[in-house]
Order: C-alpha cells, then sequence, then structure tokens
C-alpha cells in the first residue's frame, strides 16, 4: 500500500468533467504531474484552468471523474488533501489591518501547526523577515503575494496549486516570484502553476497541460511535447510531399524528403521566423538564403538585421547560422521569435472564443 | 499551540479522565488556546482607529440624553416616576443599538471575508466551519458588548432615581446581552448566506429593522398590557416589562410558563437556528448541511410542542390553544420553506463518510434528501398537533369549544401536509434551491390572501 502510494503522481487527473447548470465547463480531462514537478497549466480566459484547480483543492466536488493529491482523492478525503496542499487562488485577498508576523500566526494556529517557530522559518525562506512588523495594508503587490506563497507554506504541504499568480505582478515582482518557485522546487515541492501568460510559464515549468473550451489538448513535458509536435509535423509534410510528388510523377514514383541548405531534411510543416543579426548590410545576405530549401521568405532590415521566415526545427536553425558562417558571414545574433510553448501554444489551440 | 498568545498547548486529558479533568482542560484551552479567528478579528479590530471615538461618543450623547430628561422630568414628577420613564428610555434605546448595531456589525464579517477573497485561504485551512462560526460571532459580540459596558454606568442613573430596583436594572441589562447576542447570531446567519458585505449589511439592516419595530411594539409594547392583567404589579405600556416581570410578577405555575419557560424557547430555538444556518452556509456544498439543522428542527419542533403543552395546562383556555397552533403553523411553514433547498440527495463525499465511519440507517436519514426531510417534517407535523389537539382537548371546555380547536388545528394541519408536499414536488424538478422557495413562497402568500 505505501508503495503504491510512494507510487503515486502528486496530482492525477482522470476523466474529469464538471457542468455549471448546462455548461460543460470541463470535459474529460486527464494528466498526471509528477512528484518535484513545476507543471503549468495554460490556456485562455474561460477554458476551465480555474474550475480543474478549485476541483483540485477541494472546493469543488467534481460532476464526473477522479482527482488525487499524493494519492489521496479529493472527493474522499477533502480534510486530508487540505493538508496536502497549499492553494493559493487567483487575486487572493490579505487581512489588511494585521502585521506580516501578525497574518502567517493566525494561519500557523489556524492550520494547527505544532511548531512554535514556523512563523520565524517561513519569514527567512520567503526572504519576509525584514517586513516582518509592517501593516500588511502598506505592502506591494509583489510583497503581498510573496506573503501568500508564505502562508501556504506554514503547514510544509507537498503540492503547491497557484493560480495566476503573477497576473498582477510588475516585471521585477514576477521574477523574484519565478526565483523564488524555484527555490521551492528544489526543497521538493510540486508545484502547480496556472496562467495564460506564457513566457511566465516557460522559464519555470517542467511540464506543462494546455487546456482549451473545457478540454485537454496536450500535456506533458515541455521538451517532449516539442519533439511529438514536430515529429507530427514531419510526418504530415511527408505525406503531402509524398501526395504532391506522387501527382507529378504519376503512379509508383516516390521522392525522399527535402533538405535544409545544411542538408538536413525538412521538419514541422508550421511556418515560424526567426531574426538575424550579421556584421555589415544584411542585404548582401539575402541571395545566400532566399530560395533555399525549407525558407519561405527572407527581409533585410537596417542595422543588420534579418528576418527569417522558415519551415523547420532547431536544426534548421543551426544548418543556416553554419551555412552563413560557411560563407563568411559574421552573425552576431540569433533569436527565435517565440519561445518554445508559445509555438506548443499557438500550434495546438485553435484561437476559438472560450 | 497558540501563535497568536504565544502559549503551547496543553495535552488533551486520557479517554478515561474524569468529566472534572475533561472541563478543566476545556477551560485551560479556551485561555491559552483560544478561537484563532477570534484573536485575528480582535488584533484588527484594535487597529481601527475610529472605534474608541465612536464608542466615546455614544457613551457621551447617551449620558447628555438620559441626564437632560431626568432634571427635564424631575422638576414636575416625582423621582420615582422619573426613574421608571429613565429606565425604560435607556433601555429602548439600548435595544436599539444592539438590534441594529449588532447584526450589522456581523453581516460585514463573513461576506466581507468573501468579498476580500480571503475566504478561501481560511476555509482550506481545516478549521471547521463550526470554529469560523463562533469565532466570528465572538468577534462581532465582543465589539457590540464594548457598548453595552461603556454604557453600563449611564443604566444605572434611573436607579438613582428611584422607582426600580438594582436587580431590575441588573436583569435589564442581561436582557440587553441575551438580545444581542441573538441579534449578532442573526446577522452571522445572513452574512453567511451572501458574498457581498455590503448587500449583506443592506439585507441585514432592512430585515433588523422591520423585525425591532415588531418585537418592540408587539412583545414589547402591547404584551406588557396582558402581562398587568395577569401580574398587577407590572405596570401596562411601558415595554421593558420583563425585567420588572421577573422580579414583581408572583412566583407560581404561570410564572415557571411564562417568563421562563416562553422566553428560554423564544431564545434558544432561533440563536441554535443562527448557529446552524451559519455553519451549514460555511459548509461546502458537497458537505453535508442536513444533519445538524435536521436536528435542530426535530428538538426544536418538540421543545415548542412541549413550551405549549406547559402554557395550555396552565391556562386552559381557547384562546391560548388556538394560538399555539398558529404558533406551530408559522414554525412548520418556515421549516418546510428551508426543506425546499434540501439537497435532492447525498453527495459522493458524504455517503462515502457515511460508510466509513459506519453511520447506522437511522442517522443517514437525518442526512441530505428530499425524501427523508420531507418524511421528517410530516411525521414531526403529525406528532406535534396531534399532542397540541390532544392537550387542548383535555384542558378546554367540552362542546363547541373542542369542536373549534379540532377543527382549526386540523385545516392547519391538512394544509401544511399539502405544503409540504408542494415543496417536495416543487425541489425534485428544479435544478437549485432558488426555484422551488420562490415557488413556495407565493403558493404561501397567495393561499394566505385568497381564503
Amino acid at each position: 500500500m505505501s508503495q503504491d502510494l510512494d507510487q503515486a503522481p502528486a496530482i492525477r487527473v482522470r476523466h474529469l468533467s464538471h457542468r455549471y447548470g448546462a455548461r460543460e465547463v470541463l470535459r474529460d480531462v486527464s494528466f498526471d504531474v509528477g512528484h518535484g514537478e513545476i507543471f503549468g497549466f495554460i490556456g485562455p480566459n474561460g477554458a476551465g484552468k480555474t474550475t480543474t484547480i478549485r476541483v483540485m483543492a477541494t472546493l469543488l466536488e467534481p460532476s464526473t471523474g477522479r482527482v488525487e493529491i499524493d494519492g489521496l482523492d479529493v472527493t474522499i478525503d477533502p480534510e486530508k488533501v487540505r493538508r496536502a496542499i497549499g492553494y493559493m487562488p487567483d487575486h487572493a485577498g490579505v487581512y489588511e489591518r494585521i502585521t506580516v508576523r501578525e497574518f502567517l500566526e493566525f494561519f500557523a494556529d489556524a492550520y494547527q501547526v505544532p511548531d512554535p517557530n514556523v512563523v520565524e522559518v517561513v519569514l527567512e525562506l520567503t526572504d519576509l523577515k525584514k517586513l516582518d512588523g509592517r501593516l500588511v495594508a502598506e505592502m506591494s503587490k509583489g510583497m503581498k503575494q510573496r506573503l501568500q506563497v508564505a502562508r501556504i507554506l506554514l503547514h510544509d504541504p507537498k503540492v503547491l496549486i497557484l493560480d495566476e499568480p503573477a497576473s498582477d505582478l510588475d516585471p521585477r515582482a514576477r521574477i523574484e516570484l519565478r526565483d523564488l518557485l524555484l527555490e521551492l522546487r528544489d526543497l521538493g515541492k510540486t508545484i502547480f502553476l496556472s496562467s495564460h501568460i506564457l513566457t511566465e510559464l516557460s522559464d519555470v515549468c517542467t511540464s506543462i497541460g494546455i487546456l482549451e473550451r473545457g478540454q485537454l489538448v496536450i500535456a506533458g513535458p515541455i521538451a517532449a511535447i516539442g519533439e511529438e509536435l514536430a515529429r507530427r509535423g514531419r510526418s504530415d509534410a511527408a505525406a503531402a510531399m509524398a501526395a504532391s510528388g506522387a501527382a507529378e510523377a504519376g503512379p509508383g514514383t516516390t521522392r525522399g524528403p527535402e533538405l535544409t541548405p545544411g542538408g538536413a531534411a525538412i521538419p514541422a510543416a508550421a511556418q515560424r521566423r526567426l531574426k538575424l543579426r550579421v556584421l555589415g548590410d544584411s542585404r548582401l545576405v539575402v541571395p545566400l538564403l532566399a530560395g533555399g530549401v525549407g525558407v519561405h521568405r527572407v527581409e533585410p532590415a537596417p542595422g543588420g538585421l534579418l528576418t527569417v521566415d522558415y519551415s523547420g526545427d532547431e536544426r534548421f536553425v543551426a544548418d543556416v547560422v553554419r551555412h552563413l558562417v560557411s560563407q563568411g558571414v559574421g552573425v552576431v545574433g540569433v533569436e527565435p521569435e517565440r519561445n518554445e510553448l508559445e509555438r506548443i501554444f499557438l500550434e495546438v489551440t485553435r484561437g476559438e472564443l472560450q | 499551540m497558540s501563535a497568536q498568545t504565544g502559549t503551547a498547548s496543553i495535552p488533551p486529558p486520557p479517554p478515561e479522565a474524569s468529566l472534572l479533568s475533561r472541563a478543566r482542560w476545556a477551560l485551560s484551552r479556551l485561555r491559552r488556546d483560544p478561537n484563532p479567528v477570534w484573536m485575528r478579528e480582535l488584533r484588527q479590530s484594535a487597529r481601527l482607529q475610529r472605534t474608541p471615538v465612536i464608542l466615546m461618543t455614544v457613551t457621551v450623547a447617551m449620558a447628555l440624553l438620559i441626564c437632560s430628561i431626568g432634571g427635564v422630568a424631575s422638576v414636575t414628577a416625582e423621582p420615582a416616576r422619573v426613574g421608571v420613564g429613565v429606565f425604560h428610555t435607556f433601555f429602548t434605546l439600548a435595544f436599539a443599538l444592539v438590534t441594529w448595531l449588532g447584526p450589522a456589525v456581523a453581516a460585514s464579517t463573513i461576506a466581507g471575508e468573501k468579498n476580500g477573497r480571503t475566504w478561501e485561504a481560511l476555509a482550506l485551512t481545516g478549521l471547521p466551519p463550526a470554529q469560523i462560526a463562533r469565532g466570528k460571532f465572538l468577534a462581532a459580540y465582543t465589539y457590540i458588548a464594548l457598548y453595552l459596558v461603556m454604557l453600563a454606568p449611564v443604566g444605572a442613573l434611573p436607579f438613582l432615581f428611584g422607582g426600580v430596583t438594582a436587580t431590575e436594572v441588573i436583569l435589564a441589562f442581561l436582557c440587553c446581552f441575551v438580545l444581542a447576542a441573538l441579534a449578532v447570531a442573526f446577522g452571522l446567519a445572513l452574512s453567511s448566506k451572501f458574498q457581498s458585505s455590503a448587500a449583506a449589511i443592506i439585507v441585514t439592516l432592512l430585515i433588523t429593522l422591520i423585525t425591532s419595530l415588531l418585537l418592540y411594539f408587539g412583545f414589547g409594547v402591547a404584551l406588557s398590557f396582558p402581562v398587568h392583567e395577569q401580574w398587577p404589579a407590572v405596570p401596562g405600556g411601558p415595554p421593558v416589562w420583563l425585567p420588572t416581570a421577573w422580579v414583581r410578577a408572583d412566583l407560581g405555575l404561570r410564572y415557571l410558563a411564562f417568563l421562563v419557560v416562553l422566553p428560554a424557547v423564544g431564545v434558544l430555538v432561533p440563536a441554535w437556528l443562527f448557529y446552524e444556518v451559519t455553519i451549514a452556509n460555511l459548509a461546502g456544498p458537497s458537505d453535508d448541511r442536513s444533519t445538524r439543522l435536521r436536528v435542530w428542527t426535530i428538538i426544536s419542533a418538540l421543545a415548542l410542542a412541549g413550551a405549549c403543552a406547559v402554557v395550555q395546562l396552565t391556562t386552559r383556555e381557547l384562546e391560548w390553544a388556538l394560538a399555539q397552533i398558529c404558533f406551530l403553523f408559522t414554525f412548520f411553514a418556515f421549516v418546510i420553506f428551508m426543506v425546499a433547498g434540501e439537497p435532492l440527495g447525498p453527495s459522493r463525499r458524504v455517503r462515502i463518510a457515511w460508510e466509513r465511519t459506519g453511520r447506522s440507517r437511522a442517522v443517514r436519514a437525518l442526512g441530505p434528501g428530499v425524501v427523508p426531510a420531507t418524511t421528517w417534517v410530516l411525521a414531526l407535523l403529525l406528532v406535534t398537533f396531534t399532542s397540541c389537539i390532544g392537550v387542548g382537548l383535555l384542558s378546554v371546555k367540552p362542546g363547541t369549544e373542542r369542536d373549534v380547536l379540532v377543527l382549526f388545528a386540523g385545516q392547519l394541519l391538512a394544509f401544511l401536509v399539502f405544503l409540504c408536499g408542494l415543496s417536495a414536488f416543487f425541489r425534485a424538478r428544479a435544478e437549485g434551491a432558488t426555484t422551488p422557495r420562490v415557488l413556495l413562497l407565493v403558493t404561501m402568500l397567495t393561499t394566505g390572501i385568497g381564503p
């Protein structure tokens, strides 16, 4: 039994569905989050993220399906689940007319934490020690959010569930929160993080789940999802090329995969954009790339900048750089226009109104 | 251990410990490990700078008013009459203070947590809803009690004029404290239902204003005349008659029935209801919100039937028997209205909890569900009405009076049985609790006006 519990993922969601009256907000959502992971739960507003989180936090009983936190069913063992999770709701409020220390002391009492030093430890961990005598009302939003994180750490939960934790924060506070989350992951916490700000998630998440219109579109480690999408793209492209080649050459003729300037097979069907910065006049570089396999468009700009629209994966980018260097071009900057998470999100979602 | 008070917790006594040691442990826990919600609320209130200013203003204004009334009246009237007048003026104002301020203060507490988006954090700490409700109650009650304590020296002024005894003044203050508790509990029960503190305060004040005026003129002024008829030493007309009656009325069965049993039932039944409603509203929608309310319904119905029997056996008059039937009718109409919001059945969480704890079929029958709820109400209707009719038949004169009693009680009982079935019918066909309750209310009002 204990072995089963050890093997159980930190969060297990199986066939989760929920309705509000006649409106179905979640449909057959299933995913796992391993221990020690930072899982980013992504989706547009109204996709069902908060409903999923409220079910996980025992605040809502699902219409159907099962959710387990650290092996405990949220429907059957809500009290035990509450001891195992720290939940920070979206736009969570604070008690304004008490000090930081008093705020944490209250929640330590409410959680019935037996350790008398817990408030000190949490103040140290979250870097709030220097503010412990300050009234909560006088704190910045970023500090209040930090205080919320401190609150959910008091009872030492295994799983932290954060709903849009950085939605109202300025860039500095976001960076500080990100660093704090990474520190917590190093302490062995599993963090479930929902957001629709992809850059916020891409810096910290090890795995993601994308929810659209109440359905889970994809879930898993970011790298694995990226590879899977690229694989799917390649097979789609190969199928498309095979079909067009067959049409040109007639029945029984096949054609091998197209190669990039560096010789790699043409990758994903999705079009991407790459920004390059080269030494000298970028217009002189255009003929070296234009018309190359996988290259759709090359656009020079002042300051040695070049924008390249292409189809392919990271190997394509490496090939382009290698090719330019071999032709004597000084490449001083390479920047994919979107990060991996944004690309995945755009590829797997349809962007319809939720 | 309480981080807020900085005291270590005392380990609970072993299961075989005596009742006395358990009571000692409970008392020391109360002192060293108080309700965390109450402690936090007190800390917050202590930082509210306007509280001492308001307290001082109210006390000074009250002192000036009472002294002015006393000063002006004592020019023409004898001191004893002035003392009585000042006594009734002061406690009328104190009544207004506790019945308006109490619910308003309480109404903003729980709704304020939801409004301020702190409720979910508090609910997920694992604090039971009952403990949160008690903490909120204690916080609001402390605030109101502070006003009463501040006003105590002013309240003692009538005693200096004469006409009232010190015991009457003390008992009147006791009534104020009890009313304050009831008012705060009422405000909390309403507050627990609302998401916005502004809406909670407005609705609470509207209801409180009407109810307090009805109470003041109905139970205060109007009821003082029959009390005066019963006990001539108690003056008829002045509203604050209960403390005077406790001191001056002759001891006997009627004293026990009207001045002890009825006030006790009249306070305990609604206070318990407000407490249970608050807890039920604080619990999650999948939790068992019904069992405690069902226990309240059963015990209250039986207690009311018992109180009615005591009063009837004391008075032995048809008018009292009919009044009791009317009172039971009102009680059950309210209970049926409550049952109209009952869940269709127990949630999966409740069913699993029952199985785990091995709850018996009898205990499960008290739980959520339209069918058990309706069955209980029907059973209680039959038991209480039968007992009321039975006691009435034994005590009223044979002949016409008995016929009137049976026909009157029978008609109301039949209507309540119809309402009960209708409520279950509405609930079984609706998604939530609001529609059946609205439909039931419309039905009750229509049938109330029609005949």
